[in-house]
């Protein structure tokens, strides 16, 4: 019974002050539809990028490659035919293109060459590329302006398996360059997207069938990667185990071949050089062999007679070759053409690689004896397979990668070349040659094994011994890896509840109005109830009943308009906004949990705010305080006041005296300067409460008295409208702009003038006479070019511009010395204690085997990684081994946002196929910026360089956090409109408790215009003071953002100050409106 | 000077209050209107105050029809011609008892010395009715007969013709309310203003010089 009185009573009420709930309905709905729309924006993000994820893989789960190096296709065929895998084979490399009949060109694309698999493993049928066409995607097609059949140049690097910088790798090493025929424009179905990267971003895709991409016509490619279909049941160290059980040495470019002379079997290898642990791996499964290193020396000596260009041998200790270190033995033909004899000193020179340069070193042996033609000291097959070298009719006509001094070979070396070819002339111990000539590229230029070990044998002893990650091999689960990406990516939804602080807040307030504006509605009832002798516990749980009945609609609504708020997020960040996601592939998505999170979330908030309101009103019923009529004493205020106005004065002149005003120092300045404007406006009403001696003089006086005793009705909106205006600017200063000190060596570009990308990387050392004669760069006027030359290792951008988590970054290599010399960049961060070392520096200490120092820009250390400074990264050197790189200092915000940096020497050291400089910083003449800009491009051009600004490089990592600030402006603009619709509220209920002063002002001669203007005026006056107070206080802590950058939006800010006065002054008479309308004449009667 | 011809009002919840009622006051006339609560005495006052208009009927004051008053020309009407004493004294919290007194005086714009004499004329009523160390206390600060007593004197403060008193001793105790009553007729007597009380107080009623009832809509005498 009592619980059906309850009910009947609730719903009976809730039906009555419909009216009054139905603001709180709307206002709560509004809530919760930001807060669900936020959760659901972060939602739809982070769908956006698995489903962007997904497609750019299509079928692909695992991914196996070799980073730089490459390896014989048919390994995709084996482990289809004997494990049952979906594979196909592929070869990434880098390139560009470029429209033939436009001449527009694509800079950063992705080439594939591709297999006849490729498609149907992506489960695209019937489609395949005709040898001598290429396929490009939508976004290449678009980007290029072309359609099917029209011709593209494209330029890329060849399958060389030979690195660029390899000693003795030929300086003619192909970079292909051909016109092909658009055949196809493939879109994302097709699976014209696939990538292996981790990005939001839409690449620019050119696929091209296999064979074109390799001279040579073999039946199998040489590829550096295979996608393996799928994930199920498949795991990273399964297919490792595979991939190890299925490889043969041909597999990664070993070969076998028998030599002529002693009947042995040798291993060589397509990279010349064998590496160590490919050697180690040999050796320990047939111990037959031995270690065999060959090198070319520029010239062997004897007193001052010379022969040129001769191969010396570094062979292991045997019957022959029992000599020490200091020892040499040279061959007949050699000791007669130097005229010396055993126990004679003879000194070799010979080109060592540092870095892209080449050092001439020396050393001097003795001669322990003269070779006749022992078998094995006489073997042409010593030489390594040089492709410069090998195959040429003369030794002028060698590409040995070096210069060679044609004037110095004689007849004599011809014709030994004619004979012997390369037959070592000299032969010193393994270990002193592989000291000498051992390079990052390996110990051994041969495996050879004794007498009796045969093909079949060395085939048998490798077969499943070779270590996958010796040669290079990395496997990776590249769907999960993708997944996790972005699961772990920007979170969306934390970022947009934020950005939606305002609006969230001015809910909550409006909130608490709408609910105290309703509370007093029910004061007859509820003190009735009193006087009926219902408890409070009874009372409250009544009102709490229809309270709670009405958030739960209101949260329910709002949940599921969250999902238009969400589409109207996903639109904007898809068009306007693009700038925070850099794409515009960003898709809307229904899923349950935000409903359910904005629902519980709104209802909780709505309800804690309830039982507050609750509380207090009760209290305050029971007690019958009605509102409290005291003085307010002036005294207090005017000394808050003047404290609060000279340090203002103070400390905004000190700001704007100093030459460098210190952001703290202007901040305070304009917090102390809203203090003192608040405190103004509280004086100038509490004054007239004071000054009875005056009198009141008019109706705007009586509209003062009111608030002389409750000034905080005039004060807290102003506080409430300052308080927003000034948050939003002082944020919106945070705007990044350029400025001049990023211009200088020390700011983020490191004082160069361009920021440059190749996408053939360029061997040459550009700063080097020769480099620059190369290039055309020797005018004098170009004396102040200046290069800063990067190696690069591909990775995936851990810039702001990707939404994923990344873990591994594109590494550069870099030269400190340049940038310790011109004091480039600063740090804000570093691992080492010592203020006045350069953290530059740490970059060529070593710690330890594998693990070496790293730097990155603090924004990619902390957002891009989520790691911090001392943290440490694994990456997978080319060896296949761990290499880890320790993070020892945080750039302040630089043009290397995006990339990790290591030296130059522990970069060649830990990955010696990358061929050259991609990434370039140049300084150059400053006011010929333009055409110097042009003269590079042009020069450059087979390299498909990219020359931009690096003011202008660094600029464009701000368009996401200016997008972001942005959001925020909007978003809060629109916050504090809504918050100044509270102010409506506020005057209601104001107006409701003071009816009763209306009515006798009317009763007394007052017309209803004049009682409009006697509540408006003040309320416009609080209005006023609200914007001045939050805008000029927000404009003086923000002078040094105005001074330096000047990037604070007068426009927005303009748009803000209007809209929130015309939204205030609308509000305003729409709520005074109501004077006319309500029958005032009732509150002239007795309560 | 002030004659209601035929007037009739009903509301919706109560139906007919009045019905085709007819009331003549001279200038100087007391009248004392009496009934049972939800008579209409309340509405009858608020229709002669326009605060409120009748449904059908005419209100003549001075020969003119207020009725045809635009809303600025009711305002002035009232702060002219109407002084209200309320069973409630509605004192504004805010302002000192003088300034509650010139509260009318604010409604139309004056002259510096209109507004001297104004304060003059308030410090002299205050005087009279006995109240003059009230001017710069608050209502808070006062008791319930003074405070009414303040709203005479407001009622009184632009000289008007009419005072219209709807239940004025309502809240008062005996004493108070016999002293507002005297004072109510001494004004009416001295200044020659009309005094119309609406009221259930007999005492009160007695005082005036004409007694009427309302019942069913209309007056009767």
């Amino acid at each position: 019974m009592t619980k059906n009185y309850l009910l009947r009573n609730t719903l009976r009420s809730l039906f009555y002050y419909r009216k009054d709930y139905f603001n709180q309905v709307i206002i709560i709905a509004l809530l919760a539809a930001i807060i669900t729309g936020s959760l659901f924006t972060g939602d739809s993000v982070r769908d956006s990028l698995r489903k962007s994820s997904s497609e750019k893989l299509g079928n692909t789960g695992i991914l196996v490659s070799t980073g730089l190096r490459f390896f014989d296709s048919s390994v995709s065929d084996r482990l289809t035919s004997e494990y049952q895998l979906n594979t196909t084979p592929l070869l990434e490399t880098d390139g560009y293109c470029q429209n033939f009949t436009t001449g527009a060109t694509s800079l950063n694309i992705s080439i594939y060459g591709i297999t006849g698999n490729f498609f149907s493993f992506h489960g695209v049928k019937d489609v395949e590329i005709p040898r001598g066409t290429v396929a490009v995607n939508l976004k290449m097609a678009d980007h290029l302006g072309v359609k099917e059949g029209d011709e593209i140049i494209i330029r890329f690097r060849d399958a060389d398996p030979i690195p660029a910088n390899a000693p003795f790798a030929p300086s003619k090493q192909g970079d292909g360059s051909r016109v092909m025929k658009i055949s196809k424009i493939f879109g994302t179905e097709e699976a014209g997207n696939f990538s292996l990267g981790i990005s939001q971003i839409v690449p620019q895709n050119l696929f091209i069938n296999l064979q074109d991409l390799q001279q040579e016509k073999v039946p199998t490619f040489r590829v550096n990667r295979l996608l393996v279909a799928g994930t199920e049941g498949l795991s990273e160290s399964y297919i490792n185990d595979i991939i190890k059980e299925t490889l043969i040495p041909s597999d990664i470019g070993l070969s076998i071949r028998k030599s002529a002379v002693t009947g042995e079997h040798e291993m060589i290898s397509d990279r010349v050089f064998i590496d160590s642990a490919i050697v180690r791996c040999i050796l320990d499964n047939i111990p037959e062999g031995y270690p065999v290193i060959t090198y070319l020396a520029n010239s062997i000596r004897s007193g001052n007679i010379e022969t040129p260009y001769s191969f010396v041998s570094g062979l292991p200790a045997s019957e022959e070759l029992n000599i020490t270190d200091d020892e040499i033995i040279i061959s007949r033909w050699l000791a007669e053409d130097l005229g010396t004899n055993s126990g004679n000193e003879i000194t070799l020179s010979w080109y060592h690689p540092v870095g892209n340069l080449l050092e001439e070193r020396e050393k001097t042996f003795i001669i322990r004896y003269i070779s006749d033609n022992e078998i094995l000291l006489s073997d042409p097959a010593l030489m390594p397979e040089f492709p410069g070298i090998s195959g040429s009719t003369s030794c002028s006509s060698w590409d040995a990668g070096i210069p060679i001094l044609m004037d110095k070979i004689r007849d004599k070396d011809e014709d030994y070349w004619d004979i012997y070819k390369g037959t070592p002339k000299a032969f010193v111990s393994y270990s002193v040659g592989k000291k000498l000539w051992g390079n990052n590229f390996g110990p051994a230029t041969a495996i050879r094994f004794h007498g009796g070990t045969d093909r079949e044998s060395i085939l048998k002893g490798l077969r499943g011994n070779l270590d996958p990650a010796d040669a290079g091999f990395t496997v990776k689960n590249i769907l999960i890896s993708g997944e996790e990406a972005a699961t772990r990516g920007v979170d969306f939804s934390t970022l947009f509840l934020s950005l939606g602080f305002f609006i969230i807040l001015s809910c909550i307030i409006l909130l608490s109005f709408s609910v105290s504006i309703f509370f007093e509605s029910k004061k007859e009832q509820v003190r009735t109830y009193f006087a009926l002798g219902f408890r409070n516990v009874k009372i409250a749980r009544l009102l709490f009943i229809e309270t709670a009945i009405i958030s739960i609609a209101g949260a329910f609504a709002g949940a599921f308009l969250g999902y238009g708020v969400n589409m109207l997020i996903i639109h904007a960040l898809n068009s306007v906004w693009s700038g925070a996601v850099q794409t515009d592939t960003i898709a809307a998505g229904f899923n349950i949990i935000p409903v359910i999170t904005g629902f519980v979330s709104t209802l909780l908030i709505s309800l804690i705010l309830v039982i507050i309101k609750l509380r207090s009103y009760l209290k305050r019923l029971e007690g019958h305080k009605d509102r409290a009529y005291k003085f307010h004493s002036s005294r207090i205020n005017i000394i808050l006041l003047t404290v609060a106005s000279a340090f203002a004065v103070v400390v905004t002149s000190l700001s704007l005296i100093m030459q460098n005003p210190s952001i703290a120092l202007s901040f305070s300045g304009g917090t102390l300067l809203f203090i003192t404007l608040v405190l103004f406006l509280r004086q100038y009403y509490i004054r007239r409460g004071s000054g009875f001696s005056e009198g009141i003089n008019g109706l705007y006086g009586l509209s003062r008295r009111f608030y002389s005793f409750y000034p905080s009705q005039s004060v807290t909106p102003v506080i409430f409208i300052a308080a927003g205006i000034f948050a939003i600017i002082i944020t919106s200063s945070n705007r990044q702009g350029l400025t001049d000190r990023m211009l200088l060596n020390t700011g983020g570009t490191g004082g160069y003038l361009f920021w440059s990308e190749s996408a053939i990387p360029v061997k040459e050392n550009l700063n080097s006479k020769q480099g620059k004669d190369e290039f055309g760069l020797n005018d004098t006027d170009l004396s102040g070019l200046e290069f800063l030359q990067c190696l690069r290792l591909a990775g995936d951008d851990a810039s702001c511009l990707n939404l994923n988590h990344i873990k591994a970054p594109p590494v550069l290599g870099l030269d400190p010395s340049s940038l310790i010399s011109r004091g480039s960049f600063s740090f804000v961060s570093t691992i080492d204690a010592d203020d006045n070392k350069n953290p530059w520096s740490l970059l060529n200490e070593n710690i330890n085997d594998n693990i070496i120092y790293g730097i990155a820009d603090q924004t990619v250390i902390k957002w891009g990684l989520k790691i911090s400074v001392g943290d440490t990264l694994i990456f997978r050197s080319e060896n296949g081994k761990p290499l880890k790189i320790v993070v020892c200092a945080g750039l302040e915000s630089s043009v290397f946002q995006g990339h990790l940096i290591v030296s130059e020497k522990n970069f060649r050291n830990y990955f010696p196929s990358v061929p050259g400089s991609s990434v370039f910083l140049i300084d150059g003449d400053q006011d010929n910026a333009d055409q110097l800009k042009d003269l590079l491009s042009s020069r450059f051009s087979n390299y498909g360089l990219s020359v931009e600004k690096a003011a202008g490089k660094l600029a464009s990592f701000f368009v996401v956090t200016n997008t972001y600030l942005n959001v925020f402006t909007i978003l809060g603009i629109l916050g504090l409109i809504l918050g100044v619709a509270g102010l409506g509220f506020m005057l209601i209920r104001n107006y409701d408790q003071r009816k009763k002063e209306f009515a006798l002002m009317m009763a007394t001669g007052y017309s209803s215009s004049q009682l409009k203007r006697y509540i408006l005026v003040d309320q416009v006056i609080i209005l006023v003071w609200g914007i001045i107070t939050g805008t000029v206080s927000a404009l003086v802590a923000t002078l040094p953002s105005l001074q330096s950058s000047g990037d604070i939006s007068l426009n927005l800010l303009i748009i803000m100050i209007v809209s929130i006065f015309s939204v205030g002054i609308l509000i305003l008479f729409i709520s005074v409106s109501r004077v006319g309308k309500t029958n005032l004449l009732l509150q002239l009667r007795k309560d | 000077m002030l004659k209601l011809t035929n007037i009739s009002r009903s509301f919706a919840q109560r139906g007919v209050v009045l019905d085709n009622l007819n009331l003549e006051a001279g200038m100087g006339d007391s009248i004392a209107i009496t009934g049972p609560s939800g008579s209409g005495k309340t509405t009858l006052m608020n229709i002669i105050g326009a605060l409120d208009r009748p449904d059908s009927g005419d209100i003549l004051f001075r020969d003119a029809s207020i009725l045809s008053y635009s809303s600025d020309e009711l305002a002035k009407y009232r702060n002219r011609n109407i002084g209200f004493v309320f069973q409630d004294h509605l004192l504004l919290n805010h302002l000192t008892i003088k300034e509650n007194i010139m509260l009318p005086v604010f409604a139309e714009k004056i002259s510096e010395k209109e507004y001297a004499d104004k304060e003059e004329y308030t410090v002299l009523l205050m005087e009279r009715i006995g109240i003059t160390g009230l001017k710069d206390k608050f209502p808070f600060q006062v008791s319930g007969g003074e405070a009414q007593r303040a709203t005479l004197v407001r009622a009184l403060i632009a000289k008007p013709a009419i005072i219209l008193a709807d239940e004025p001793t309502g809240s008062l105790d005996s004493k108070n309310a016999d002293l507002l009553g005297r004072l109510l007729i001494e004004m009416n007597r001295d200044f020659g203003i009309t005094l119309i009380v609406a009221t259930h107080s007999h005492d009160l009623a007695s005082m005036m010089g004409l007694h009427l009832s309302l019942d069913d809509g209309k007056l009767k005498g």
